[in-house]
């Protein structure tokens, strides 16, 4: 199953693997921890066919878990420790789970039974196959969270192809098809994750310069707040090679300033969802939003100027929701997108959109305008309902710096009167919100209403 | 009872507001008979959106209450309250009321 990755991790048992609070574990290390915990998984109970929820970061020993869990053909529910209470309990009712397996802070292992194991017919198809399954839950902005099922067999495919040995941030946490893939693209080629305890400019940048990190895979917030912080200015980033971004759209003003600032790193926009992987994909220019997705067993088509995918890797289905899939396995992706030849620009998520009055305004471009001003650090643009236009456009707005009243009405009127002048008169926000509270979540992907 | 003058006094400070945003040549006069959206009016139903919304900051400054000006009850009368700036001056003085 993963003896390509192993094999990896054998040729080179004195390398760098895991970078955790500061101290640095290698390959020989983890080999170790895979085996104790592949020694150990059958008395904890985790056969295989068996629903494991995992709760943990990326410590050497939740990694070496990980992959343990995979070579034993278990189903895994990975749950990052920043899941609340609630939130980790209505997982666990969803996905089935059977066995809890926990990793707090100070690496101590807790194992217990987490549920009777209800049925589920998409686990039944893994076990058929005997592969190893993986349940992701999407964000979910609105109503529950809907959990995707994959075999982990064609997710783990791609990696077979040997690609650059590299050092890079796990900013994403692994319950997330981002994290994912991070760790299984630095592990499978034999580079280094480097884990980080805090996500904001500062800490993260420290780290890069601390264990020359090359691959830096971020969201546009968390890149709007680096030019903001002026982060970048505080720590050496020389060996810093390539800037991944995606999971939201990205500001083609940050974009183009970040490539101003740091014209010597490659900047790639990435795309993937969590139902159908992480496609390959190739941007333009390093400041262009124009981009290329695809690659090896991956199909794109656009249907009415939305994307839709076609993907090797594509879930088996969802357990708490019909499938989104055609007949013949394409994807509706839900990204509204413009067209130039092999390359597309990704407008927003057609949920996203706002109608106003027929015509359609996508929240990433007014952000990006409003964004351009010096005394705005962060900007929401959405809907709200509106009896006569049937939607207006509102944007919150957080200062960079406090403001008292006046200034916050010289501020509000600043706002509109740049957009008016940069965008088409149905585009401009009609109400404006100064809010003094952040506008991103823990994992820096803006906070969308 | 809400002072009519006072009333009126917020529209016009909302129609101040307005204007400041509307492009050059365009401008809403202070005046119960200047046309809002109507056969005359210049207002495209943006501008009539930005002033309602602009009213109703102006009220909720000057009487301290929030109140919501264009809602299915404003859209479903019979003489529309955004004819003129006097029309929508007495919609909001019966809102408040």
């Amino acid at each position: 199953m993963i003896e390509f990755i192993l094999d990896v991790w054998k040729s080179n048992p004195g390398g760098d693997a895991v970078v955790w609070r500061d101290r640095v574990y290698d390959y020989g290390t983890l080999l170790r921890l895979f085996e104790a915990w592949k020694a150990r998984l059958p008395e904890l109970g985790a056969k295989p066919g068996r629903v494991v929820v995992l709760d943990a970061d990326f410590s050497p020993n939740a990694v070496a878990l990980f992959f343990a869990l995979i070579d034993q053909r278990c189903i895994l529910v990975p749950l990052s420790t920043t899941t609340s209470r609630d939130k980790r309990a209505q997982f666990i009712r969803i996905a089935a789970g059977e066995i809890a397996i926990s990793i707090d802070a100070s690496d101590e292992v807790t194992a217990e039974p987490a549920g009777a194991g209800d049925e589920r017919p998409l686990y039944d198809t893994l076990r058929e196959r005997q592969h190893p399954g993986l349940v992701l839950f999407s964000s979910g902005s609105t109503g529950e969270s809907k959990a995707a099922v994959h075999d982990f067999v064609p997710l783990l495919e791609k990696f077979k192809v040997r690609r650059k040995t590299l050092r890079a941030i796990s900013f994403l946490l692994y319950d997330h098809i981002g994290g994912v893939n991070t760790m299984l693209y630095t592990l499978a080629n034999g580079g280094c994750l480097v884990t980080v305890e805090r996500r904001d400019p500062d800490s993260v940048l420290a780290a890069v310069t601390a264990h020359r990190v090359e691959l830096l895979p971020t969201s546009p917030t968390f890149l709007n707040l680096m030019l903001l912080s002026e982060a970048y200015k505080r720590h050496d980033l020389s060996s810093l090679r390539i800037i991944t971004y995606g999971t939201e759209p990205m500001p083609e003003h940050t974009l183009k300033r970040l490539h101003a600032l740091l014209p010597e790193i490659a900047l790639q926009q990435t795309y993937g969802l969590s139902e159908l992987g992480i496609l390959q994909s190739k941007s333009r220019e390093p400041d262009s939003l124009w981009v290329k997705v695809g690659g090896q067993g991956f199909e794109t088509r656009v249907v009415d100027g939305v994307l839709h995918v076609k993907a090797r890797s594509s879930m088996l289905g969802y357990l708490n929701a019909p499938s989104p899939f055609t007949d013949d396995g394409w994807f509706n992706t839900n990204d509204v997108v413009e067209v130039d030849g092999e390359y597309v620009r990704i407008l927003g998520r057609q949920s996203d959109i706002i109608n106003v009055g027929g015509e359609k305004v996508y929240p990433a471009e007014v952000e990006s305008v409003i964004q351009e001003l010096d005394e705005i650090a962060e900007a929401t643009v959405y809907g709200e309902k509106n009896a006569i236009t049937g939607n207006i456009v509102c944007a919150d707005v957080t200062a960079v710096s406090r403001l008292d009243d006046s200034s916050q009405k010289e501020l509000i009127a600043l706002v509109k009167r740049h957009c008016r002048e940069k965008l088409q008169k149905f585009k401009v926000p009609v109400r404006v919100n100064v809010v003094s509270e952040q506008q991103h979540t823990e994992r820096f992907k803006k906070s969308r209403r | 009872m809400a002072d009519q003058e006072r009333v009126q006094q917020a529209v016009y400070r909302a129609v101040d507001e307005l204007n400041k945003q509307l492009p050059k040549g365009i401008s809403v006069n202070k005046s119960p008979d200047a046309v809002l959206y109507g056969k005359t009016g210049k207002l495209e139903s943006i501008d009539v959106v930005t002033l309602i919304m602009e009213v109703e900051d102006q009220i909720k400054a000057e009487f301290g209450t929030s109140i919501t000006i264009a809602d299915d009850r404003a859209m479903s009368r019979e003489n529309s309250p955004f004819l003129t700036v006097g029309t929508l001056t007495d919609y909001v003085a019966e809102l408040l009321n």
